[in-house]
């Protein structure tokens, strides 16, 4: 989404933007380099590769699909040599508009590049190619009792090298961190097509933390062909709790309280009223229809430690008026509990055809209030909206629920977004917590940064030799050039959003 | 440029400053506390704000000097030999606490804020930043952070750059940029924060930052298990890593170390149990059956009393050095160390999990520091390791880069480094390739 541009450019952060569209002549070398069955370019086959999850469309001129490091660099040779774009993708799943052929150019799809080159079991890390499905890796280690932390809930569909790219985090992240804090080596490729590692094997690596950087760059710095990973052994014992509120205030304030009384738990969730009765009817999991929140609680360790802890969240619970509080122990009764947040956004389908999916932070004592008044924008806008969130670490995702046929209603949509992400800022919060900036913020940036915070971003840029061959229009504040996306593309996308979104 | 047109321009910069930083802030004398690798800068300067750092750094960045910023100076020993030192800017005066929320677990502080002070603070509500170098009690979190230094804590708790959300850095020309910020999670721009996590100081002074917190642990226990090798130590202390035993550090010592800080000639494990009352049960329970297991002895000690002494053991000495290496053959490693070191009383301590091995080496000459650290090279090369040299004399410095090899990704950081500091005021020479 984006509104109007009132934010002068950054210069800084811009390099020169690609001058150059994508020829048959391009498309021609592209196909003799990698082989005509690893590039699509006519408009049926292109369709797939004009949109992520979100509400914004670009069409691509072509897509290609390298299968190794050397075919990466080599398309990136190309399109650097004919001066067009290239937006690195992974899965699709992004929320933010990063996968998006913005201005158009080729798009490097990493999805065949999906082998998990080892497994160091010992020493607890994995090296896997972009296109790795998150939930696939977990799989792949399991049988020595490891598993990948980052938990996106695109997690079945998503791929390692984008999560990469948005610093993805998810459900669990509350207590062992996104994805930046389990990646510490990449094989890079550069805009020019250059191959070189940042990171390694350990954390100790000499000189400036690069690997660090790169997390979250959004596909504007560089390709990642090969990420090397950190492993988690499976806990002994996870409880899962389930805390029904009547009041969200309460349910709120029971999350301060369960963090001031020392306890970091796996996950902390909520749900609100709105989504209670989105899933409920589909899901049938006991959420009562007249509560106002649920809370979703895990624990994990050794068995001694999740027992006390959850007596301890009960405990907590109860005193801030939980109406009631279940525990599941075994996998398939905690499955059951997370079943309904799993679920939650696409059951928002039931309510209405449309809805926007937001992603804010605020600290977590702020959560109270920043709720109450995104209850209030939302009415002042005529708009319903369903919270469903990491209430833990305070990341907010809002789901302003609409009819896109109603006439004039995206607008007001989007500028309730913006309102919403400007409540965030103003509580000192973020306007992305994992998401990322992509195309939908890339102007709300400069509501926390300033042009010298955003010039020093341009330094790692350059030093990266990035300009803006790679995701041109992303992440930071338009220049010239870049285009606004226009009503009638965001309601054309609107129209078409489906049920496969994921926060 | 000549000695006298130094002198001239340390007289135009210290004349300059003085109209921003209080008189009483401007050491031009005595100045041995700013001591880098034997040199001595020609004036010594402590702002109090950003303000007046801005305008320090502004200056000299004008009056062409070279600069080392200066936290309290614990791991100043480490990084290379300065090309040229001409002003330490110190920023321990820079040590408000700008925001703390506790349930929020996050706090904001000046850079020049001790790290004890630091803990203390949040000590007080029941919560702690999970770093503990081996510093003494002067670091400061600045300076923590741009040393990238950590202790026995890194087992359960990673490195700096995993508890760093925020930063706010003055640059060599004076310019102030922020990146992160003051929520837990957050995505928004480029991760820089994390370029500056040991970056000695070479692309800015760091004026803030804010740190995500942990509770404190309701409860701890210190164990130390005594064994035959270090082999059979890492096997233990591997089953119970895979066990999910509740340990907020499990270090390895070799004999003379062990010596060193629990007076005891054998291969120790020095490890922290943590965590609420059955947990910590439990793990000691299970720790003691893997001793008994090995016949090895298992004994409880005083917490506070023995990592004191760990810490006396492994703060930066005439000869620290640091060898990274897998995990998994961080026995062999250590035992190899143990071996080819012999006769400059190697004390020993590696963090297995992280494979992380410290050798505190006492040269008895000059000249066999040099041979020390070449030794020690070679065995971490066997192991496919490095070797980074934490403190060492000046004289030893300067034949070696302390960093070791280059890495594939040092173009990458020389440009960084270029866009950052073009004119190389800061900390010239210090870092990775003599940045």
């Amino acid at each position: 989404m984006s509104t109007s541009s009132e934010t002068p450019a950054v210069p800084e952060v811009k390099g020169e933007r690609p001058q150059s569209i994508v020829t048959r002549q391009v498309v021609r070398e592209l196909e003799r380099a990698l082989g005509r069955e690893r590039v699509i370019s006519t408009p049926e086959e292109l369709i797939a590769y004009e949109f992520d999850g979100t509400i914004e469309r670009g069409k691509p001129q072509a897509v290609v699909f390298p299968e190794t490091t050397e075919q990466v660099a080599v398309a990136v040779k190309i399109a650097h040599r004919f001066d067009v774009p290239v937006i690195p993708r992974g899965a699709g799943t992004g929320l933010s508009g990063g996968a998006v052929a913005t201005i158009g150019g080729v798009v490097i799809a990493l999805t065949r590049m999906k082998r998990i080159l080892e497994i160091d079991a010992i020493n607890r890390l994995a090296v896997v190619e972009p296109g790795v499905v998150n939930l696939d890796l977990s799989g792949a280690v399991a049988k020595h009792d490891l598993y990948y932390a980052p938990d996106p809930s695109s997690q079945r569909a998503c791929t390692i090298g984008g999560n990469v790219a948005e610093n993805a985090g998810g459900p669990h992240c509350l207590a062992y961190g996104a994805t930046t804090n389990h990646v510490i080596g990449m094989e890079l490729v550069l805009a020019d097509g250059e191959v070189v590692w940042a990171g390694g094997r350990t954390r100790d690596v000499t000189g400036y933390d690069l690997a660090g950087a790169f997390v979250g760059s959004e596909g504007t710095l560089a390709i990642a062909t090969k990420i090397i990973v950190r492993l988690l052994k499976v806990s002994e014992s996870t409880r899962t709790l389930l805390a029904i509120f009547d009041r969200v205030e309460d349910a709120s304030n029971a999350v301060s309280a369960i963090i001031a009384a020392g306890i970091v738990p796996a996950a902390l969730e909520m749900m609100d009223r709105n989504i209670i009765r989105a899933v409920e009817p589909v899901l049938h999991a006991g959420y009562p229809l007249d509560a106002e929140a649920v809370l979703l609680i895990e624990v994990d360790g050794l068995e001694e430690g999740t027992i006390e802890e959850a007596d301890a969240i009960v405990r907590i619970c109860r005193d801030h008026a939980a109406r009631e509080v279940r525990i599941a122990v075994q996998q398939e009764e905690r499955e059951l509990l997370w079943a309904g947040r799993k679920t939650s956004i696409s059951a928002l389908g039931r309510l209405y055809p449309n809805y926007y999916v937001l992603d804010g932070v605020v600290p977590r004592t702020r959560l109270p209030e920043v709720l109450r008044e995104t209850y209030a924008v939302a009415d002042r806008y005529g708009l319903a909206v369903a919270n469903v969130f990491h209430a833990g670490d305070g990341n907010l995702h809002p789901n302003l629920l609409f009819d896109e046929r109603v006439p004039g209603i995206t607008a007001k949509v989007l500028e309730a977004g913006a309102e919403i992400m400007r409540l965030c800022v103003e509580a000192g919060g973020s306007i992305t917590g994992e998401h990322g900036v992509g195309l939908e913020k890339r102007d709300f940036i400069s509501w926390i940064f300033n042009e010298t915070d955003l010039a020093s971003m341009g330094k790692l840029k350059r030093a990266f030799k990035a300009g803006e061959h790679y995701n041109p229009c992303k992440a930071f504040p338009t220049h010239k050039g870049c285009g606004e996306v226009s009503q009638a593309q965001v309601q054309r996308a609107a129209a078409a959003m489906g049920a496969e979104i994921y926060v | 440029m000549s000695d006298v047109a130094v002198a001239s321009r340390i007289d135009e910069f210290v004349a300059a400053v003085r109209s921003v930083v209080e008189p009483e802030h401007i050491y031009e004398s005595r100045l041995g506390r700013f001591e880098v690798d034997g040199m001595l800068p020609d004036v010594a300067l402590a702002p109090r704000t950003v303000e007046e750092l801005v305008a320090c750094l502004s200056e000299a960045h004008e009056t062409g000097l070279s600069i080392i910023p200066f936290g309290g100076g614990t791991h100043i020993g480490a990084g290379n030999v300065p090309e040229s030192y001409d002003v330490a800017v110190s920023v321990e005066r820079i040590n408000r606490i700008a925001a703390y929320e506790p349930a929020d677990l996050t706090i904001t502080a000046g850079g020049g804020l001790r790290l004890q002070d630091l803990q203390a603070v949040l000590g007080a509500r029941g919560q702690f930043l999970p770093l503990d170098p081996p510093s003494g009690g002067g670091a400061t979190i600045g300076g923590v952070l741009a040393a990238n230094a950590y202790g026995p804590r890194r087992h359960a708790f990673g490195t700096a750059r995993d508890w760093l959300i925020g930063s706010r850095v003055v640059h060599a020309d004076g310019t102030v940029s922020k990146g992160g910020g003051r929520v837990v999670k957050n995505v928004a721009g480029y991760d820089m924060p994390k370029l500056y996590v040991g970056s000695f100081g070479t692309l800015g002074v760091i004026a803030e930052a804010t740190f995500k917190v942990a509770p404190l642990p309701k409860l701890e226990a210190t164990v130390v298990v005594a064994c035959d090798s270090a082999h059979a130590a890492c096997t233990l202390l591997f089953a119970a890593h895979d066990a999910g035993l509740a340990l907020h550090a499990a270090e390895l010592l070799s004999p003379p170390a062990t010596s060193a800080v629990l007076g005891e000639h054998r291969w120790m494990i020095l490890a922290r149990a943590a965590g609420g009352a059955g947990a910590i049960d439990r793990s000691l329970r299970e720790l003691h059956e893997m001793a008994a297991g090995l016949q090895a002895a298992f004994e409880i000690r005083d917490s506070a009393q023995t990592w004191r002494s760990w810490n006396d053991a492994f703060k930066p000495g005439a000869l620290s050095l640091r060898v990274i290496v897998m995990p998994s053959s961080v026995a062999d490693a250590i035992e190899v160390l143990d071996r080819r070191l012999v006769g400059s009383a190697p004390l020993l301590s590696a963090t297995v999990s992280a494979g992380v091995i410290r050798a505190q080496l006492e040269p008895t000459r000059e000249a066999r520091a040099g041979v020390l650290i070449e030794r020690t090279r070679e065995v971490a090369e066997r192991y496919d390791g490095t070797v980074v040299v934490d403190a060492a004399s000046p004289a030893v410095k300067r034949l070696i880069d302390v960093f070791g090899p280059l890495r594939p990704d040092f173009a990458i950081m020389k440009r960084l480094k270029q866009e950052f500091d073009p004119a190389r005021r800061l900390a010239p020479g210090r870092f990775v390739g003599r940045l």
